[in-house]
């Protein structure tokens, strides 16, 4: 395992091999033969799966958790758990108020989930340290926790209601950086800002409601010195230039997009690039073989600035 | 007599785990009870076998997308209010149906009845391999 060798490529340099992540999320719940919901909300729980599943995978980095409401449970948004999936979002407080009228605040490591993940990154990063894999911290971005906060009406808005859109993501913004700040504090070596939903708009929108409102957080990320990356679901294609030039050190992708050109645009920008493993298809339903799929991707991937990872 | 239905599919990987396939379900799900009444949707999630027929069936191509009467309408792009309005009224099986979706250009996104609205249309209870979709 080489947490150095995994920084250095999503650093957009050229490494020895692929460093390579599993982004476990509740697979780790499986691993340990524990149901999500428990998993999730149990620190010792958190840290024996994430580690566990690091130490089964050989990973050189794995995510503390991959779960998108933390920020909006931390808010007193309603969250429904599963037990095999991660929480969903119930409830949207911005869909007809304003921040102030919902009495919305930053929430801060005493919020929510928070001090389950404070104590996990405890009791995990030394054993992660141990076998040479880097933790990393996902902090939701700007536009998925715009559409946690206003629902699905954030995608009308950020055409028909500029104004309203811009008053959801300058909080967002404050929101995303505070997350960052605090999977810095936890020790985590890299933190990715994770925009699934900035794939299901045009060019134009990201560049107005998704690109600003993320410059906090990466530059909180910089100065803390830790290594950046951000991560979008989805068929990016029409974004992908945009996500290049975000500011992150990196960026990680899905099992949509072509890896070919994925790989020649993040060479062009001099950023490090991951992906992308067939989830679907092949690691979770086997219809193409897994391994001549990850053969393909590490083809394509090549040894500059690339991580192999699942999209 | 009953009229018929809009059908809309929406091909996702899986609505819970993935935040993009969420809204564009609950896209269909907001809409306003007066378009609830003409319109029929269901998640189709990839994960399962029954949603793998369906992606291939509709031809999709990529995730999350929404079809409306078989058509790939809105491909990794989640709609505003006022293009699903314009989508649904084009494919309506009536012109006074199609009238009546577009006299409801204006009343927005209802949020009221949401998860009652995904509910029933499988949202995130079909995500297993061996799930079938009912």
């Amino acid at each position: 395992m080489a947490k150095q060798m995994l920084i250095d490529a999503i650093r957009g340099k050229r490494t020895p091999r692929a460093p390579w992540v599993p982004y476990a999320g509740v697979h780790s719940a499986f691993v340990i033969n524990e149901p999500a919901d428990k998993f999730l909300r149990d620190p010792q729980l958190l840290a024996k799966g994430v580690v566990e599943t690091a130490k089964k995978y050989k990973a050189d980095g794995i995510p503390l958790v991959f779960d998108l409401s933390v920020e909006a449970e931390a808010m007193g948004l309603e969250l429904k758990y599963w037990k095999d999936n991660v929480p969903s979002v119930q409830s949207h407080p911005l869909a007809d108020k304003t921040v102030a009228e919902a009495g919305l605040k930053v929430p801060g490591p005493n919020d929510g989930r928070y001090p389950v993940l404070f104590e996990a990154a405890r009791i995990a990063k030394p054993q992660l340290d141990e076998i040479d894999c880097a933790l990393m911290g996902l902090a939701i971005g700007p536009l998925t926790l715009g559409s946690h906060l206003a629902g699905v009406r954030i995608f009308t808005d950020v055409v028909k209601n500029k104004e309203r859109a811009h008053q959801v993501l300058r909080f967002c913004a404050d929101v995303v950086e505070k997350s960052a700040e605090m999977y810095c504090d936890m020790g985590c070596d890299i933190i990715a800002i994770v925009d699934p939903v900035a794939s299901q708009i045009k060019k134009e929108t990201f560049k107005e409601f998704v690109h600003p409102y993320c410059q906090a957080a990466i530059a909180t990320i910089h100065r803390k010195g830790k290594t950046s990356s951000f991560f979008i679901c989805g068929d990016a294609t029409k974004v992908l230039e945009a996500v290049c030039q975000i500011g992150t050190h990196g960026f990680a992708i899905d099992e949509q997009l072509n890896m070919n050109f994925v790989r020649d645009l993040a060479l062009k920008y001099k950023v490090g690039f991951g992906g992308n493993l067939k989830l679907t298809l092949a690691l979770s339903l086997g219809i193409l073989s897994p391994r001549e799929d990850a053969i393909v991707s590490l083809a394509a991937g090549g040894t500059q600035g690339y991580v192999f990872a699942p999209g | 007599m009953s009229e018929r239905k809009i059908k809309v599919d929406v091909l996702t990987l899986d609505s819970v785990q993935c935040a993009a396939c969420g809204y564009m379900m609950e896209s269909i799900a907001a809409m306003p009870p007066d378009v609830q009444e003409m319109i029929e949707y269901k998640e189709w999630s990839i994960k399962n076998k029954s949603g793998i027929a369906k992606f291939l069936e509709l031809n999709g191509r990529v995730l999350p997308t929404i079809c409306i009467e078989g058509d790939l309408v809105f491909e990794s792009i989640i709609p505003q209010y006022e293009e699903l309005i314009d989508e649904l009224a084009k494919r309506a099986p009536t012109p006074e149906m199609a009238e009546r979706i577009r006299s409801l250009r204006d009343v927005g996104f209802n949020f009221d009845k949401i998860q009652e609205n995904l509910e029933k249309a499988g949202a995130g209870k079909y995500t297993r391999v061996d799930s079938e979709i009912e």
